[in-house]
């Protein structure tokens, strides 16, 4: 199969607002996506799910659009849209009709601009309500809801900033101020602290211009702080355990690694490491833990790729009922150590590095994951054309990258280890017994 | 200019460039089994997808699940690929073979690279006509299926979905159940039925096999009469000749009633508000899109706007008709704060009555249509796409034409043909609310709101666990 080549151009305005534009026309769509280089981890202590609530605020109307209009005209134009906040950073994307492009960028630099001119107390307070509501549907009325918070807060120990969860504490939220939207704002929400991507069916010149237009006189915020020294340990030095008592049916190992940070090239080792571990019915943990063994209901395991300072690996398996805890441990963990100790087979390598090919392919098919990567390698590693060579670089890890990375980072005093097992809560649990 | 000029000035569309459904090309093979093929120039990936006009809702109640069961166990392995070699194979080619079975189909697919696309198809037709069920593999998934089930009744969201259907539908309408099947029957399935299950439903006469993607320099339908010729050959036991039914789709409602399943400490209530809704085949398809679109489809829907962006009361709600073969539900879904459960409700009725008792306005008719038309090209953008929606012209037997025309009949929807889709489809007095919440926390509210017979169900959820793991755990050793 051909790796992918997407031309693009790269430059920035004199405000400083980055600005690529990748042209495509299969068809008639163009996407939008602007990544500010701002998230949770930029948060203070007290200030938790600010990033994200601000997020929501973003939707609530700018100076020349009314609250909730913003998705209305989206909507109309035969668009969808959207935002997101992460440890690293916050993205708003618009995937328009191509003819539409001008109101997506329009949309974005009304609210890049005068976001405050709009901003109240009634809005704060309710978006201030649906993030709760989100957080309660999305982690605290869910069966192991919390594992990727109390996983973080162990890969990430205090003080450092990702050792908090995004979504923040219910307390935070009710403490955030207009004072606090207000400032946040002009500190981070500035053109020299975003990157601007469209892909899809467009014309360049044009494209430029509009850019140039609605973007090119919001003033750049000179003073933007820099956030500290993030660095940590490559590794923890130590095995954490925790088990939890939740309403949940069947217990769950969940397993955390600290890992290289986004971009590194032993990340592209673990990426096929994943593969060969769970990607699929295929694969070692599946193979060996739901098949063959039939100790466990499912598993999993993959990375989430972080640039400040490390990443997190992260595992997972269901215990199947009458089934001992320790035994679904030692073989998951068994395996990780396996891939470390002896290189993996000729046609493991082949099978993972194929099914990444596709995967990858499939994926920039669509404009909206063309401009989403753009705007993240530009973000995260100022590099928009790892776009091109992330594929290359993954197709060229051998056995050996892979058995380093996993001899390195799979190992026990690297390891978190959270166990949920079912609360013991009513009666009939101790007459059953 | 100022930035101010320059924002104040809010930009028009330009020419929206031409766009068609994709055309495609349709050949018969002799086995009566039809291939759909749909070239799109420049994507080199390829979907393809075989697909059965016979679902969980054609199989016979006690072997509730079955459908869904033989699905998931055509990837354990066939007479030539024993075991995960099949799986093995399709990962050589970069292709994942996915099987799965809803309420109207049988599929299995693959994506894969054109150059590759004969010898994925080749393991695909292996894995459809020659799977050998091995029966520890069978009770393996058998046994997997009844573990998710207790993750289903722990998993507000899924439980709720669970009790609303069993709430609308008599026990005997088959969406009274869930589709892969509910702890009664599950626990008796095994290789024989599995086996039973996938003779009957392989009838090439209801079979269509669909690829898109870059096709150029392909013979589709002499490579699909080449790999898929054993389907030709009917086994004994097979539904030849069936025609596809109507699964029955009963209410078990006359009034509107509510039920609460107990959660004690639960942070929110997870509602289901609603009733038997439509067939795929319903007349006023167009209209029912635009109106459910307005009603709770749109990101500022009625129910969006009311619950969600005025009073706060959730991260998100909806409504809509999920169409099947028969009648599937029509539902508002929402997970709100528990304290404002009753309000939540009250304000959910409120605007199911309010679409049905006033016509929308001109605005809100332009927002949803223009929204329906626009965004249709947007849907399409992937072969994977394009493929799943000829799919479902297929197990609906709709026109060729239903995807060409789609964007004028929504253009053609007015006012009144709203109002007469809500007045026409939705019921608020005859509803099924459902709740899993805090009941302790919530009955007392629900009783004096009086929205329809309260019934709160304090079934030990804990108790029922361990009983069925239990018996999980028998039969898989």
């Amino acid at each position: 199969m051909t790796t992918p080549s997407i031309g693009f151009t790269d430059e920035r305005l004199p405000n400083g607002l980055r600005v690529i534009v990748a042209e495509e026309h299969l068809a008639p769509v163009a996407a939008v996506c602007i990544w500010y280089n701002v998230g949770s981890k930029h948060e203070v202590e007290g200030k938790t799910g600010f990033a994200h609530l601000f997020e929501h605020v973003m939707f609530q109307g700018s100076r020349h659009v009314a609250k909730t209009e913003h998705m209305s005209l989206v909507q109309a134009a035969g668009g969808t849209m959207n935002g997101t906040t992460w440890l690293d950073r916050t993205n708003y994307f618009e995937t328009m009709p191509s003819h539409q492009l001008e109101l997506a960028l329009w949309l974005e630099a009304d609210r890049m601009a005068t976001l405050l001119d709009a901003l109240n107390q009634a809005n704060l307070d309710n978006q201030r309500e649906v993030v709760k509501n989100e957080k309660r549907s999305s982690y605290d009325n869910r069966p192991y809801g919390q594992w990727f918070h109390k996983l973080q807060a162990h890969v990430f120990p205090a003080p450092h900033p990702y050792n908090h969860p995004t979504i923040g504490s219910m307390e935070d939220l009710d403490a955030a101020s207009i004072d606090d939207v207000a400032a946040f704002f002009c500190t981070y929400y500035a053109p020299n602290n975003a990157v601007l991507a469209i892909a899809g069916d467009v014309d360049p010149a044009q494209t430029r211009a509009w850019v140039e237009r609605y973007f090119g006189s919001i003033p750049a915020n000179p003073a933007i702080p820099p956030l500290g020294d993030l660095s940590l340990p490559p590794t923890l030095g130590g095995e954490v355990r925790e088990v939890v008592e939740d309403r949940v049916p069947l217990a769950r190992h969940y397993f955390g690694f600290r890992a290289p940070p986004f971009g590194d090239p032993r990340s592209d080792a673990l990426e096929l490491a994943a593969q060969i571990l769970a990607g699929g019915k295929g694969s070692r943990l599946y193979r060996r833990l739901v098949r063959d063994d039939r100790v466990a209901q499912d598993v999993a395991f993959f990375s989430l790729g972080l640039i400040g300072g490390a990443s997190i690996v992260v595992g997972q398996a269901t215990v199947r009922p009458g089934v001992a805890l320790d035994v679904v441990e030692r073989a998951y963990e068994d395996e990780l150590e396996r891939l470390g100790r002896e290189p993996v087979t000729d046609d493991e390598l082949a099978r993972a590095r194929a099914l990444i090919e596709t995967y990858e392919l499939e994926a920039l098919q669509r404009v909206d994951e063309r401009a989403d990567r753009l705007a993240m390698y530009a973000t995260l590693l100022d590099d928009p054309d790892m776009i091109n060579r992330q594929l290359d670089r993954y197709l060229a890890v051998t056995a050996a990258d892979i058995q380093a990375v996993a001899a390195e980072f799979l190992r026990p005093d690297n390891r978190v280890v959270l166990t949920y097992v079912p609360a013991a809560e009513n009666e009939s649990e101790d007459t059953a017994a | 200019m100022t930035l101010e000029e320059i924002l104040a000035w809010r930009p028009s569309s330009g020419l929206p460039r031409a766009y068609q459904f994709p055309g495609f090309e349709r050949a018969i093979l002799p086995s009566g089994m039809q291939v759909l093929a749909v070239h799109l120039p420049g994507r080199p990936l390829v979907a393809a997808n075989l697909i059965v006009r016979q679902g969980a809702s054609d199989e016979p109640a006690p072997v509730g699940g079955v459908t869904v069961l033989a699905a998931r166990a055509l990837t354990e392995g066939t007479e030539r690929y024993p075991g995960l070699e099949l799986i093995e194979a399709s990962e050589r080619l970069g292709a994942t073979l996915h099987a799965e079975a809803s309420w109207d189909a049988f599929s299995a697919s693959v994506d894969v690279a054109a150059p590759r696309l004969r010898a994925a198809l080749e393991l695909l037709a292996e894995l459809v006509v020659h799977p050998t069920f091995p029966e520890e593999d069978v009770a393996r998934l058998r046994d997997e299926r009844l573990n998710d089930l207790l993750q289903a009744r722990a998993e507000p969201r899924r439980r709720v979905e669970q009790a609303f259907a069993a709430s609308i539908y008599t026990s005997d309408s088959p969406y009274a159940r869930p589709a892969a099947g509910d702890e009664d029957t599950v626990r008796q399935l095994g290789r024989d039925q599995v086996t039973r299950i996938h003779r009957a439903v392989l009838d090439p006469a209801q079979t269509a096999l669909v690829v898109g993607g870059d096709l150029s320099g392909l013979d589709l339908p002499g490579m699909a009469a080449d790999v898929f010729g054993a389907l030709g050959a009917a086994p004994e036991g097979r539904r030849d000749g069936a025609t596809v039914t109507v699964p029955l789709a009963r209410s078990s409602i006359d009034r509107t009633i509510v039920r609460v399943y107990n959660r004690p400490g639960s942070v929110q209530s997870e509602v289901r508000i609603g009733h038997i809704g439509l067939r795929r085949s319903v007349p006023d398809f167009h209209a029912v899109q635009v109106m459910a679109a307005i009603l709770g489809g749109l990101f500022n829907s009625r129910l969006q706007m009311n619950l969600r962006e005025e009073k706060g009361y959730t991260y998100g709600v909806g409504a809509g008709f999920e169409m099947r073969r028969g009648a599937g539900p029509f539902a508002v879904r929402t997970a709100v704060h528990t304290a404002v459960t009753v309000p939540a409700i009250a304000e959910s009725l409120a605007e199911l009555r309010k679409i049905r008792d006033t016509r929308v306005t001109d605005a809100e008719l332009a927002a949803a249509r223009d929204f329906l038309v626009g965004v249709f090209p947007l849907r399409f953008e992937t072969p994977g796409a394009v493929v799943a929606a000829l799919g479902g012209l297929f197990v609906h037997s709709l026109p060729d034409d239903e995807l060409a025309r789609y964007r004028r009949l929504v253009e053609a929807v007015t006012v009144e043909d709203v109002q007469t889709a809500a007045r026409d489809h939705i019921d608020p007095e005859r509803v099924a609310i459902v709740v899993v919440g805090d009941a302790d926390a919530i009955a007392r509210d629900l009783e004096a709101a009086a929205f329809g017979e309260l019934d709160i169900v304090r079934e030990e959820v804990g108790a029922e666990a361990d009983d069925l793991a239990d018996a999980a755990e028998g039969e898989a050793e």
